[in-house]
């Protein structure tokens, strides 16, 4: 190649960077001990908690209606995940920022595809296993517990629920991960604000979606009884917040020096 | 220097980056860089070479003036722009698991490059920097040369036309330097460098424009020739051989030639240190002259010190002698 020559024509895929950075971001938190912690706790407690229940309606006679054991489940892995999804996600590009992310952000990608490379991924991960999780819990349910109430629109609308919130704090951890320069705070920062908005949410009217009520809710919403207006409102809701937390965490990372 | 911007490999205007308010890491740095042309960056450290460096690639943001590469404003979101760049940082990190061949073709698809293309190319890359060999081994374990390797590597991945080293050679034992710079040498031929080294020796042996950075402030940027030629050459070191009586004699004649500040002979070297008005070329043939009546046989040769080292320290000591001056450039400085 001649310094002076004009450059040759190189063909490029423009998708490809954003593609490689959600396929190594997959890789790297399969491999994290958070991701493996909290799909070995989430799965050990709710088998744990379906044979238990299992036990006490064919040894202690007490029957258990799989709406309300799955609301339980739905609900703990919901809140008892927040921590480690929190963790798993408020360190996606903070823990990258100096050497590690001059090696990826001085080649041919954007900010903006990074981002949404590391958000996408996580989002897709995390959900992706919270799904499998919640359907293999259904199905072990159905199996083992007197699952006659149970409706399957309602379990995927319970499911949905659940995915609609785990997404707005998966984003919330990666848009405040782009802002900060260390994993710590971010968590910290992550952990305050969604509990406080958790908080102020449940203070407001019952017509308000909120995130402690609609988890309350989810042995109804299993067994088909749910307001379908109120749950569109909350899924809605936290989509669209998602969606524009995860703008401005873009936005704020493209104009951050790393 | 070109006056047309866009045959302009980088240009700044006014660069300037401060951080968070507390520190001044570069400050009113305006230069420009033709294609063809090898800028060997120099600095003490926090001087700001990384800063600019990390300011031309689109990693840090200005606070003040512009960056542009290859005619177009750099900005962290120009991906097109770092296409056609070529980047080692200082330390190189590696993701973890990773083997070279998994790294290099993720840095290739990085660029966005088809698997058609990506895939001979860093085949040849491997070979080329020699890390067949250990192509599946995971590069956790590598030593600082094979990184340093797989760095040059990474670097030449997207065929860049400019090439952005941070201190290529550091870490590395003499044999890898030496591979190093005969690298730089090579790739002067047909691409644009920027090198920032701590060693003046290797900046003076593969560069040809030199810019010296102090306290964030460009102080000289020009071809390395010109910076070496602020620099009297009057201190030189001869090896000889024959008589060491003949030796003394002949150092004694010398001493009477006026042309000398300081005649010192350790055994068979003689150093010589010229006055500052000798014409340097007369007095050597001299000394020449007088070795040859006293039948010495002349060794060696050799002009003693480093003049980039001179001249840069030189340099950064001329600025900070200038005081409170400096608040005030000149119209034809600026």
């Amino acid at each position: 190649m001649d310094a002076t020559a004009p450059a040759k024509p190189m063909p490029i895929n423009r998708f490809l960077p954003y593609w490689a950075v959600f396929q190594s971001d997959v890789k790297q938190a399969l491999r994290s001990w958070i991701y493996r912690v909290w799909v070995l706790a989430s799965f050990s407690a709710a088998i744990g908690y379906l044979l238990y229940r299992y036990g006490a309606k064919n040894i202690g006679g007490l029957v258990s209606g799989a709406p309300e054991i799955m609301g339980d489940l739905l609900q703990w892995v919901a809140w008892g995940s927040v921590t480690l999804v929190i963790v798993l996600t408020a360190g996606t590009i903070c823990s990258e920022r100096g050497t590690m992310a001059d090696s990826v952000l001085s080649r041919g990608i954007s900010r903006y595809q990074y981002f949404l490379g590391k958000w996408t991924a996580r989002l897709a991960l995390v959900l992706c296993t919270f799904i499998l999780l919640a359907i293999v819990g259904l199905f072990g349910s159905v199996l083992l517990l007197h699952s006659e109430t149970l409706s399957l629109t309602g379990s995927l609308v319970a499911v949905a629920t659940v995915a609609a919130l785990l997404a707005m704090v998966i984003t919330c951890g990666v848009a405040v991960s782009a802002m900060s320069n260390n994993t710590v705070v971010s968590i910290a920062i992550v952990w305050m604000v969604l509990y406080c908005a958790g908080f102020v949410l449940s203070l407001l009217p019952e017509n308000y979606p909120s995130p402690d009520r609609a988890l309350h809710a989810l042995p109804n919403v299993l067994k088909g009884q749910y307001d379908w207006q109120l749950v569109s409102r909350l899924i809605a809701g936290s989509l669209a917040l998602s969606l524009f937390v995860a703008l401005a965490g873009m936005i704020g990372f493209s104009r951050r020096d790393v | 220097m070109a006056e047309n911007s866009s045959e302009l490999v980088v240009e700044t205007y006014k660069l300037t980056k401060i951080y968070q308010n507390r520190q001044i890491a570069l400050n009113d740095v305006t230069l420009k860089i033709e294609p063809g042309c090898v800028l060997g960056l120099l600095g003490p450290n926090g001087a700001g070479k990384t800063t600019l460096l990390r300011l031309i690639l689109g990693l840090h943001r200005f606070t003040a003036g512009w960056a542009k590469v290859f005619g177009k404003k750099m900005t962290p979101n120009a991906a097109y722009l770092r296409c056609r760049i070529g980047y080692i940082p200082t330390n190189p990190q590696f993701p973890r698991g990773m083997t070279p061949i998994s790294y290099l073709d993720y840095m290739a698809r990085l660029f966005g490059l088809p698997a058609q293309v990506r895939k001979p190319r860093l085949a040849s890359l491997i070979r080329a920097v020699d890390l067949l060999n250990v192509s599946g081994d995971p590069i956790d374990a590598f030593s600082n040369g094979m990184t340093a390797r797989l760095a040059v590597a990474t670097s030449l991945i997207n065929e860049p036309d400019l090439l952005i080293w941070d201190e290529p050679t550091h870490g590395l034992d003499p044999e890898a330097r030496r591979s190093m710079l005969e690298l730089i040498k090579t790739l002067a031929r047909e691409k644009t460098l920027i090198v920032s080294s701590h060693n003046l020796s290797d900046i003076d042996e593969v560069c040809n424009h030199a810019a010296v950075l102090s306290r964030g402030h460009l102080i000289y940027f020009g071809s390395l020739q010109d910076l070496k030629g602020r620099m009297r050459k009057n201190h030189y070191e001869l090896d000889l051989e024959g008589d060491q009586k003949a030796i003394t004699k002949a150092m004694q004649t010398i001493k009477g030639l006026s042309d000398f500040r300081s005649v010192n002979l350790r055994q068979r070297r003689l150093e010589l240190r010229m006055a500052e008005d000798a014409n340097n070329a007369s007095a050597l043939a001299n000394v020449f002259m007088t070795l040859a009546d006293n039948r010495i046989t002349l060794v060696s040769i050799r002009s003693v010190g480093q003049q980039t080292e001179q001249a840069f320290l030189d340099l950064v000591e001329k600025e900070e002698s200038r005081g409170f001056a400096r608040a005030y450039q000149a119209p034809e400085a600026a």
